[in-house]
């Protein structure tokens, strides 16, 4: 990067991209301290949610629902995480556009396909602290009692929403192209509700789908209390893999999407 | 910056629009650049254009000496741009938090501009309300925001469309003079798309005029004004009706009519030929002269011209 003409009072640094994630974190927390009501009202419904789910389903189902109910708070945990990484970049965009503030993330020096990235791991970050309080009162309502290692369980879901991360990151670009459908796209947020119970280890293919291999590898976590070293060094390498893989097609995607925006002249319209 | 053999069509077939029609020009550093052109001129294209938020079919761009097309991140270390009014900052963050944030995008260090940041916030009015979420400022005080934001960075060239949209007398004339001191000082470039002729009059060195995708004039405003050859004629008279006024529409470009208690006030730009035709007019009309005048034609008056003769001649 080239540095700026030097300022009369002062001499301007360039920033690196230590500078950008700092102030788009930053950013992410400001917002989420100042105006609590949104993550609050998210936690909220997600309950409700979940509510419905473990006392509805009580009253149908009785003992069978209860004695898989560590597979469906584990499943619905990876889900509030997905949901937030899948709508983190499209939402914003979405958002960014009706702003007016758009072109000036186009207009970076970083590059728009980083910074819109980053912003969406930040909103990623935002998500992991509401789904925990989420987790919290799930285990909490309905008394139950998973394995809680925490470095296992953080990197095995990392890795199973950044292969959703790379969905979003496609629908974001889809949604600079053409922005009514961005709503639309979060429809699909209803779908990992599938992926997630996929049955992984009994279709070998579905392990290449996003979130179905790594959904498998969090229950196995959270359930059965395996450890990241007690996972094969196949089932690791493939929870990267589909991580990467996903990541990479979401990249290209958004890449030709805005680029394709650009020669339409219809990046920033709404 | 340097711009050669613009272009821009969107569409195809007999359905393409030209946006931008084969545009060339270079603007020097430290200076103010007025873009002026009706709706539709292709103003907004154009400047998206420059800045790769579109890309165009023919044509180069060279911002600091970096081509826009084949190194965008070299030549966005350069520029910012004010492209929507009012809203192209955070208005749930506060008014330093803005200025820090997109510092920081435009790629600069926030920490190492921070007298930069008080000058502006000083200059522009804004030093008491730097701790105030952007939301709970006035439609002004906003205005003045983005323009701010746009210059934390330390931009060497700005882009500003309508930056005075929506502000009073008094910060209107503030932000023109801070431009100006920014230009003079600091050697900023600004490119200003404004339709208030009487700040492109007041700040700008140059002016570009834009008509349907065309730059169809380009030069200094002193020069525009007298290259222009334009005269502004004020005729009151109680035998003008509105007939009259009708039969002068159909024959000038430019007319203005104040239907007055009896009669009309007229106003006639045109060139020295149609002044004599002006003349016959009102000997045909059997008009009076109540009260003659001539007006300084404005850049506004050479706009008009300029455009419409343009349009006629297409």
């Amino acid at each position: 990067m080239t540095s700026r003409h030097p300022d009369s009072s002062s001499s301007p640094r360039t920033a690196g991209y230590y500078h950008l994630t700092r102030a788009v974190l930053y950013r992410e927390y400001l917002i989420f301290v100042r105006y609590p009501a949104n993550a609050i009202g998210g936690i909220v419904i997600a309950l409700f949610f979940f509510g419905v789910l473990f006392y509805g389903g009580q009253m149908v189902a009785g003992q069978a629902l209860t004695d898989s109910i560590e597979g469906i708070i584990v499943g619905y945990f990876l889900w509030t995480l997905s949901v937030g990484a899948y709508s983190s970049i499209s939402n914003d965009i979405s958002s960014e556009v009706q702003w007016g503030t758009l072109e000036r993330h186009v207009m970076t020096p970083f590059g728009f396909a980083p910074v819109a990235l980053l912003k969406g791991v930040a909103k990623i970050v935002r998500t992991f602290l509401t789904s925990t309080i989420i987790l919290a009162v799930m285990i909490l309502i309905t008394g139950t009692t998973l394995q809680l290692n925490l470095l296992t369980i953080l990197v095995v879901a990392t890795l199973s929403i950044v292969s959703v991360l790379g969905l979003g990151l496609a629908a974001g670009g889809i949604t600079v192209l053409y922005k009514q459908i961005g709503n639309w796209l979060n429809l699909l947020q209803f779908g990992f509700i599938v992926l997630i119970s996929a049955p992984a280890f009994d279709l070998g293919w579905m392990r290449l789908l996003p979130l179905a291999h790594g959904s498998a590898l969090l229950q196995r976590t959270m359930v059965d209390g395996n450890r990241l070293w007690e996972f094969t060094p196949v089932e690791l390498a493939l929870l990267i893999g589909v991580a990467v893989g996903y990541l990479a097609a979401g990249f290209v995607v958004f890449t030709y999407a805005t680029r394709r925006a650009r020669r339409l002249g219809v990046l920033g319209d709404y | 910056m340097s711009v050669t053999g613009l272009a821009k069509r969107f569409g195809d077939g007999t359905d393409a629009i030209v946006a931008v029609d084969d545009v060339s020009f270079e603007v020097e550093p430290g200076s103010i650049v007025g873009l002026l052109g009706p709706n539709g001129a292709g103003k907004t294209t154009l400047i998206k254009s420059i800045l790769g938020m579109v890309l165009p079919d023919d044509g180069t761009v060279e911002i600091c000496g970096f081509d826009v097309y084949e190194r965008p991140r070299e030549a966005y270390a350069h520029v910012d741009a004010m492209l929507e009014g009012a809203r192209n900052d955070y208005w749930r963050l506060t008014v330093r938090e803005n200025l820090r944030y997109f510092a920081t995008i435009s790629g600069v260090d926030p920490n190492s501009v921070r007298e930069r940041h008080d000058r502006l916030l000083e200059q522009l009015g804004l030093a008491e309300k730097a701790d105030v979420p952007v939301r709970d400022l006035s439609r002004g005080m906003k205005q003045k925001v983005s323009l701010a934001s746009v210059l934390a960075g330390g931009a060497d060239v700005v882009f500003l469309d309508e930056p005075t949209l929506g502000l009073d007398i008094e910060s209107s004339r503030t932000l023109q003079t801070e431009l100006r001191r920014l230009v003079e000082h600091e050697a900023l470039t600004v490119i200003l798309s404004s339709h208030d002729m009487d700040v492109v009059e007041t700040v700008c060195d140059r002016v570009l005029i834009m008509s349907e995708g065309r730059i169809v004039a380009d030069d200094t405003v002193d020069s525009l004004l007298s290259a222009a050859g334009l005269h502004c004629i004020q005729i009151t008279s109680t035998d003008i009706d509105a007939e009259v006024v009708s039969t002068f529409r159909s024959r000038f470009e430019t007319v203005t009519a104040d239907a007055r208690d009896r009669g009309y006030r007229l106003e006639v730009t045109t060139d020295s030929d149609g002044l004599y035709e002006l003349m016959d007019l009102l000997r045909a009309s059997d008009v009076t002269l109540d009260h003659v005048r001539t007006i300084e034609p404005d850049l506004e008056d050479v706009f008009v011209e300029l455009t419409t003769i343009d349009r006629r001649d297409r």
